[in-house]
């Protein structure tokens, strides 16, 4: 790498982690330092019971939208391809929707129904994805980014009985979770979001090297004595269930898996197993600036984060399809 | 040692390889038209198809995680959808099988890598991404990781077809010097290659196996012409 592009990532690092420190202090209401420090007990709250959870609770997000889309993209070699065009997240919105809909309150564990309902929402999806793709003789690239598409459209027709049944509270209520939110209070929820990302990323690293392979090709990795099938489907079941964790709670935010892989590799050419720290990283500050930006630019109320990403991620994803129709 | 007893694949309905039974004791090379089974041959012999029949390495069937251990295939073209990864780090992979899991790569695997590019010339090559490097580097690239990984076999899948004429005779020559130290397989279209590689010689047609212990007996222009259907000058095809 010349030492431009080493500076552009200096720069660029740089800029998100002061982006980063500063969002917990930034909002509808603006905190200092000073406040802190001076033991203003509303400040204080404001930043520890509502900024600070969220900060860790996007960063996490982030990461692991980010993470599921370098794995999805590797193993089937397609770069479009992410939880999120597969239907998953299509699924737990689908699932959250009938929890919303039948008027449930809290469940079990203090766990609330939409979560569960869209968790086991994006659970049902993947089963149903590896059930379809036994069926189709080309399941690695286009035939499985096809069958995802299809979900989702149904999904989406399912989404709209839902706002058909339902009255206009339970409506609103649907429509805030499928614009997706990072708003959080307290540490529970992030904490549950850390036991998800923790565990895809350790799945990844440990699985680092075979996943190399893998990003080589199938075949390679086969030759060189790699289960390919039964770790495909160990991977995707984990980046699967990290996912559905995530949108469960937030809702869906778009995107984010898609663009930051492909931002990372242009940052950094280098051999996929060394990406996968870097992309963890970048995608968890990215995920938080794109909220600093959701928190800042409107403070009557914050902008829905899955706005902001798709305003970002939209034109992005335009430009990659261009780029790649060149190639 | 490998034995194959009653081989046969299939793609769908279609029948490639009809009970093939050879040994292959030292070297081997696969002759064939396109579409004959040659290439379906090395991918049974490294398990990358589903066959019938049984295929033993000394003696034994192996397990497919094992076999890496055994036997090396490599292939026309180096195809990688990760395009970054560096001449040395893909080298590295051949150690994979040799690499206890969930760890990493020991100094011993990283000195037989540096030695391995050493032998074949690679080493200013080796911090460069795969996809600078021409075809003929890439193949060089390619059996430098099946050195690293020490099998006893070595599959050449038509090693020479995307080379020029001077990395043809370096890559022919390299396949040659290996046949001291390793058994080869060599799978070829180039009956050049298959000539100066100097072995028994195993005819595919229409998914029948015809063995010939001596080779000259196979390069006879009679011979070849009754084989491939066209006419021969010497070991070349007369075009007109």
């Amino acid at each position: 790498m010349d030492w431009r592009c080493v500076m552009i990532n200096k720069v660029l690092w740089l800029l998100l982690i002061a982006v980063a420190l500063y969002s917990p202090f930034t909002g509808s209401a603006a905190l200092h330092l000073n406040d802190l420090l001076t033991a203003d007990a509303l400040s204080q709250r404001i930043f520890f019971e509502l900024r600070l959870p969220r900060v860790i609770f996007a960063f996490l997000a982030g990461m692991i939208l980010s993470l599921g889309g370098l794995l999805f993209q590797t193993l089937f070699r397609n770069p479009l391809m992410t939880p999120y065009t597969l239907g998953i997240s299509s699924g737990a919105v689908f699932g959250a929707g009938i929890a919303i809909i039948l008027g449930m309150g809290s469940l079990a564990f203090g766990i609330a129904a939409i979560t569960l309902f869209g968790f086991a929402g994006a659970m049902l999806t993947v089963l149903l994805l590896i059930w379809l793709s036994r069926y189709v003789k080309e399941a690695q690239g286009t035939s499985l980014l096809l069958l995802g598409i299809a979900l989702s459209l149904f999904y989406a027709a399912s989404l709209m009985m839902l706002f058909y049944l339902g009255d206009a509270v339970q409506n609103d209520m649907l429509i805030r979770f499928t614009m997706g939110s990072l708003s959080v209070i307290g540490y529970q929820m992030p904490l549950l979001l850390l036991i998800a990302a923790a565990l895809l990323l350790g799945m990844l690293w440990r699985y680092r090297y075979e996943l190399q392979l893998i990003a080589i090709s199938e075949d390679h990795a086969r030759l060189k004595g790699v289960n390919t099938k039964g770790l495909t489907l160990l991977l995707l079941g984990v980046a699967s269930f990290s996912v559905g964790v995530l949108v469960s709670l937030s809702g869906p935010i778009g995107f984010i898996g898609l663009i930051v892989p492909h931002i990372v590799v242009k940052l950094y050419p280098i051999v996929l197993h060394r990406r996968i720290l870097p992309t963890a990283l970048f995608g968890g500050l990215f995920l938080v600036v794109c909220d600093t930006i959701a928190r800042t630019l409107n403070t009557q109320s914050e902008l829905p984060i899955g706005i902001v990403t798709a305003f970002i991620g939209g034109p992005f994803f335009i430009y990659l399809i261009i780029k790649r129709s060149h190639r | 040692m490998i034995e194959l007893r009653n081989l046969a694949c299939h793609y769908g309905e279609r029948q490639v390889l009809r009970n093939i039974s050879v040994s292959v004791k030292d070297h081997l090379c696969v002759l064939g038209a396109n579409g004959s089974g040659k290439s379906t041959l090395a991918k049974a012999l490294c398990r990358l198809i589903d066959y019938n029949g049984s295929i033993l390495y000394d003696g034994i069937a192996c397990k497919t995680a094992d076999l890496a251990q055994k036997i090396t295939y490599i292939p026309a073209k180096l195809e990688s959808y990760d395009p970054y990864i560096s001449v040395e780090e893909f080298v590295l992979l051949g150690r994979f099988p040799h690499k206890e899991r969930f760890t990493d790569y020991s100094d011993k695997d990283r000195a037989i890598v540096s030695k391995t590019l050493q032998e074949l010339n690679l080493q200013p090559l080796a911090s460069q991404a795969l996809h600078t490097l021409s075809s003929g580097e890439q193949q060089l690239v390619l059996i430098a990781q099946a050195l690293t990984q020490q099998s006893r076999t070595i599959i050449f899948d038509e090693p020479t077809a995307n080379l020029d004429p001077a990395n043809a005779k370096k890559v022919a020559n390299i396949i040659k010097m290996l046949k001291r130290s390793y058994t080869v397989i060599l799978i070829s279209h180039d009956l050049h290659l298959a000539h100066y590689f100097d072995a028994p010689i195993l005819f595919i047609a229409d998914g029948d196996a015809v063995l010939y212990e001596k080779n000259e007996t196979f390069f006879e222009p009679a011979r070849l012409s009754h084989h491939y259907g066209v006419a021969f000058d010497g070991l070349a095809v007369r075009y007109d």
